[in-house]
């Protein structure tokens, strides 16, 4: 059982992320990020700005068929455009989002007929749509920008997995909009898919994602909204009121979209993981060092709380993160870190093939010493994918007793659990700080160092 | 020393060790558990290896020490500790094998004063 598994992981690709084009999806819940088409339309790719037209092409054909009479077949073509499973993106625990409602729809649509800019032009950038309606966030921005240019995303996907060698089913593909039918349709694809579900997933290149769009209803709100003349002195200032005095002064929203147009430059895609800068690695390991062992105060929650946002760091690229905390299906045993085992150093790809760890886990104990109990308790755990590899994060060295039973676990099961005291976590820090080696080195050290004591 | 090349392989490594000695003491004294990178390592390894050749088993440092592993990361400060050993044994075998002519100090080959020059020993009368 892996924690918390990843696509690729899945599918027997062991490359981090760090590496690859396109955001990995996790098989069991959302990435809690999205498609910003700003970025699309932002980037100097031809292709890419070619893929932004698409989408405002078929978002403006609604109010074509607004114009036309045809009011019903454009609140479908939205309902069906307003969730797309197949990508995984957004704050969902499972996966699975929920279409907008037909009123919610009608609302959408009630643009193309009552402000005049739309009428005659379209939209420059469909978002600005979060500036109108109640209920359309990031989400469903992304999701219409991911349905409306899905068949692009077929494509893309297929090309990623057929590099990576990742198996893939022929099936079919529901809502795939068509640009020149100008409707949506199910069409067979070659694609990866959902191991439990079975149904199709699609890869998104990471450039395009963001925590939340460019344009957006809390920046216009803070910065460019006349919040003094939409309530007056005392008047409550609610969401509505401001969409509704937006419907009716649309130069306000004109003038913020050609600033946010202006300042294009500051916005960049939001990478799914960010290291913690070198000032507050050390001011965290300052904490860890000031921390007493035990649990009075919670130290122990803060030493696992800083050395969980501490390692992640200080591993990155080598070592993707996977969960804190991670519980097994019982819920009884609780891991305190895991990472994704993603092969590409020397010492990690002898780790699988030695250990047969596809992922790694690290058990973080704030104990003077650590005793018997602990080193049984990580030994239960080091099975399956986790392997027989795990590493003690404490405080101090283990003393004599406890050394000589991991290295009969070594003799006896060939399982290897190596230590990181705060010594070590102080010279990981200090070379994530001076670049001179890698904090990795550090764990291979304490492995090296464990393996020449045992016979 | 037996011949005029011991002096000068003895000459070389003294002057090694000390440019490494004073280089690495400075990374040290910033950050003296900070670690020395693979290629610093290297050639750090390579200057003990002479030393241990020219300083022979009557002058190397330490018996169960012949050079850093490269997995085993040294940090700085261990470095620095090292090379400071290498330096005196360095300058003990130097010391040993110099003598006072004509109001200079001269290398001794073969038991002889040689027309080498060198420097007074560091501690005059150790030995």
């Amino acid at each position: 059982m892996i924690i918390r598994p990843r696509f690729t992981e899945y599918n027997d690709v062991f490359i981090p992320q760090h590496d690859l084009d396109f955001a990995i999806p996790f098989l069991n819940e959302d990435i809690p990020l999205f498609v910003d088409p700003f970025l699309i339309w932002k980037s100097p790719s031809l292709a890419d700005k070619g893929i932004h037209q698409m989408i405002l092409a078929a978002f403006n054909n609604l109010g074509t068929l607004v114009r036309d009479g045809k009011f019903d077949e454009a609140v479908n073509q939205l309902i069906t455009a307003s969730e797309c499973d197949e990508v995984g993106l957004g704050n969902s625990a499972t996966r699975h989002g929920k279409r907008i409602g037909e009123k919610c729809a009608k609302d959408v649509l009630s643009l193309f007929q009552g402000i005049p800019y739309y009428m005659e032009n379209g939209f420059r950038h469909f978002e600005e749509i979060q500036l109108f309606v109640d209920d359309i966030g990031k989400d469903r921005v992304s999701d219409i920008a991911c349905n409306f240019m899905k068949s692009f995303l077929i494509d893309y996907t297929h090309q990623e997995c057929t590099e990576l060698g990742i198996a893939m089913r022929i099936g079919i593909v529901g809502s795939v909009f068509n640009h020149s039918e100008r409707k949506f349709e199910n069409v067979q694809a070659e694609l990866p898919v959902h191991p439990e579900t079975e149904k199709p997933l699609l890869l998104v290149p990471k450039r395009w994602l963001r925590h939340v769009p460019w344009i957006n209803y809390d920046s216009y709100f803070r910065d460019h909204c006349p919040q003094d003349d939409i309530a007056h002195e005392g008047g409550k200032l609610d969401k509505v009121k401001v969409l509704t005095y937006n419907r009716e002064n649309y130069g306000l929203i004109d003038s913020f979209v050609k600033e946010k147009e202006r300042t294009v430059d500051d916005c960049e895609c939001d990478p799914l993981f960010t290291q913690i800068p070198i000032i507050s690695a050390r001011r965290k390991f300052a904490q860890i060092r000031k921390l007493p062992t035990g649990k009075d105060e919670g130290a122990d929650i803060k030493y696992e709380r800083s050395v969980g946002e501490l390692l992640p760091s200080l591993l990155y690229p080598f070592l993707d993160f996977a969960q804190e905390q991670a519980r097994t299906d019982d819920g009884v045993s609780i891991r305190d870190l895991i990472f994704y085992n993603s092969r590409n150093h020397d010492f990690l790809k002898e780790i699988m093939d030695d250990y047969g760890s596809r992922q790694i886990t690290f058990e973080i104990k704030n104990v003077e010493k650590i005793n018997r109990t602990h080193v049984d308790q990580l030994n239960r755990y080091l099975q399956d994918d986790l392997g027989k590899f795990g590493v003690f994060i404490t405080r101090n060295p283990l003393k004599k007793a406890e050394l000589k039973r991991t290295i009969n676990l070594w003799s006896g099961q060939r399982k290897s659990i190596v230590t990181l005291t705060d010594a070590d976590i102080g010279q990981m820090v200090e070379v994530f700080d001076s670049k001179q080696r890698h904090p990795i080195d550090l764990l291979i050290r304490s492995y090296v160092l464990f393996r020449r004591q045992c016979p | 020393m037996d011949t005029i090349e011991e002096i000068e392989r003895l000459e070389k490594v003294i002057g090694q060790l000390q440019a490494a000695h004073s280089e690495i003491t400075v990374l040290a004294k910033k950050s003296p558990s900070d670690m020395l990178n693979s290629f610093k390592l290297k050639m750090i390894n390579k200057v003990l290896q002479s030393s241990n050749e020219v300083l022979g088993k009557k002058y190397k440092p330490f018996d169960d020490f012949k050079q850093f592993e490269e997995d085993e990361l040294p940090s700085n400060s261990d470095v620095t500790m090292v090379l400071a050993q290498y330096m005196e044994e360095a300058e003990r075998y130097r010391s040993d094998n110099v003598i006072t002519a004509r109001g200079h100090w001269y290398y001794l080959v073969n038991g002889k004063v040689s027309e080498i020059r060198s420097g007074p020993p560091s501690k005059v009368g150790r030995k």
